[in-house]
């Protein structure tokens, strides 16, 4: 499980995209999933690579662990191909796989999904692995503040991911703790009828609530007693400020933006 | 006291979120059915928050999961959109029959309305919303002029499928817990 998971574990590090201003990277990410639909030629999807590409060498991570982070999507990729392959028929027969015909334009346009796809997976793999789990729900506190006006939770939601997205380590060894210890005693997650593989997991969840529960109440109580008492009035030992390097990127990114709408088909 | 057990709530809440998260990971492809539409367990930590707690926890935990799921880069908007509705329809009707009338019979009958609730309208929300956005977003037409076959020889099937199955694990799993969920219950109250 821990192998084939390591998307969302933050990196420590000091290159330029750790260093932005969370609330940067969010705003800049959530406008990248949008424009990514723009692009619909070689030139636009060319702009796009190069930023997401530059971006992820700029984070100093190594390419091999960014894309191994990526394994849960490579078979999705794959898929959206093969399926273009399978279905698409415009432009002349390239060749046959079997007497299947095979056209260039599904070769193109399966390329052109599957990497926009890419694309899309890789930038925002990059969020988590350049920002704390504390930065982005701190960002995410700020931008939705305003809703606050309407009376929407936003400290609560806030508080919540950030307490989510901190226990996805711990949850996971427990989780493979208990695995472990279930199938030394016998029971078989793996292989066997569906039947019996669904009640497998009833010997695994029920220490994981029993376990999750008991976090809880000890977390609270640590919180409590260090004088939690909601987001009214409570200071931050980091203060988020957006510096030049924010401005600069904000700017580049928004000329990307514009040279992709005119880069268009 | 009153503020304690909001914070504790709020914490109980993500900490389901997560399980509710990495339980996912513990899915398996139907044989006979295409290998996107994969069963996993994630709505059963929403359903126990349901349950202990209220219709809006479960909605609670099913959110977490999602947003979780969108922000680790492992999911697409559409599907995670999809994942959260059917999670939501599938979590509600349980909880509400069993806030209702209590006892092992009710999670019975709430997971059998829930498992027809969440199958039509998963059926009819494909139909009209989920597939047209996939074909635009992974531009394949087919997707979309395909849309009444995939819906009733896809969808629908794999939603009945996974109402069955996570049943059939929820109601041993609720049947032990029980006892443990009504003490729990008993401390928040």
């Amino acid at each position: 499980m821990s192998n084939s998971f390591i998307i969302g574990q933050y990196v420590p590090g000091d290159s330029f995209i750790h260093r932005l201003d969370p609330r940067t990277k969010i705003a800049i990410i959530f406008t990248f999933v949008i424009v990514v639909f723009l692009a619909n030629s070689v030139a636009s999807y060319g702009l796009l690579t190069a930023f997401s590409i530059g971006s992820a060498l700029l984070t100093r991570i190594k390419l091999s662990y960014i894309a191994k982070g990526l394994t849960p999507v490579w078979f999705l990729i794959v898929f959206t191909f093969i399926l273009h392959l399978i279905v698409t028929k415009d432009g002349e027969v390239l060749f046959q796989i079997a007497s299947y015909p095979i056209y260039s334009g599904a070769i193109i346009q399966g390329a052109a999904i599957s990497l926009r796809f890419f694309l899309l997976i890789l930038v925002t793999s990059l969020l988590t692995l350049t920002t704390t789990p504390i930065e982005i729900t701190d960002a995410i506190e700020t931008l939705l503040g305003p809703l606050k006006k309407i009376k929407f939770p936003v400290h609560e939601l806030a508080l919540m991911m950030s307490i989510s997205l901190r226990f996805i380590p711990t949850l996971m060894q427990e989780t493979e703790k208990i695995s472990k210890a279930q199938a030394s005693r016998g029971v078989d997650f793996k292989t066997g009828p569906i039947r019996d593989r669904v009640q497998a997991v009833v010997p695994l969840l029920v220490p994981l609530f029993v376990s999750a529960f008991k976090r809880a109440e000890e977390l609270a109580m640590a919180m409590e007693a260090r004088g939690y008492q909601g987001g009214e009035g409570r200071t931050k030992l980091r203060e988020l400020k957006i510096e030049g390097r924010d401005l600069f990127v904000i700017s580049l990114f928004l000329l990307i933006i514009i040279g992709l709408v005119m880069t268009r088909a | 006291m009153q503020k304690s057990s909001k914070l504790l709530k709020l914490i109980t809440f993500s900490l389901l979120g997560t399980v509710s998260f990495l339980v996912m990971f513990l899915n398996f492809p139907l044989p006979f059915l295409p290998a996107f539409l994969k069963i996993d367990f994630s709505d059963v930590p929403a359903l126990i928050a349901a349950l202990i707690f209220s219709p809006v926890a479960g909605v609670i935990v099913e959110l977490i999961k999602n947003i979780l799921h969108l922000l680790l880069g492992g999911g697409e908007p559409v599907g995670v959109t999809a994942n959260l509705i059917a999670g939501i329809l599938f979590v509600v009707p349980v909880a509400l029959i069993y806030h209702r009338f209590k006892g092992v019979k009710s999670i019975v009958s709430g997971l059998v309305a829930s498992t027809i609730i969440m199958t039509i309208a998963m059926g009819v929300l494909n139909y009209y919303f989920l597939l047209p956005a996939y074909s635009l977003m992974f531009g394949i037409e087919e997707y979309n002029t395909a849309k009444f076959a995939i819906v009733t020889g896809g969808v629908i099937p794999f939603n009945i499928v996974k109402g069955i199955i996570v049943g059939l694990l929820f109601i041993p799993l609720f049947t032990k817990l029980r006892p443990w969920m009504e003490r729990k219950q008993a401390s928040f109250s």
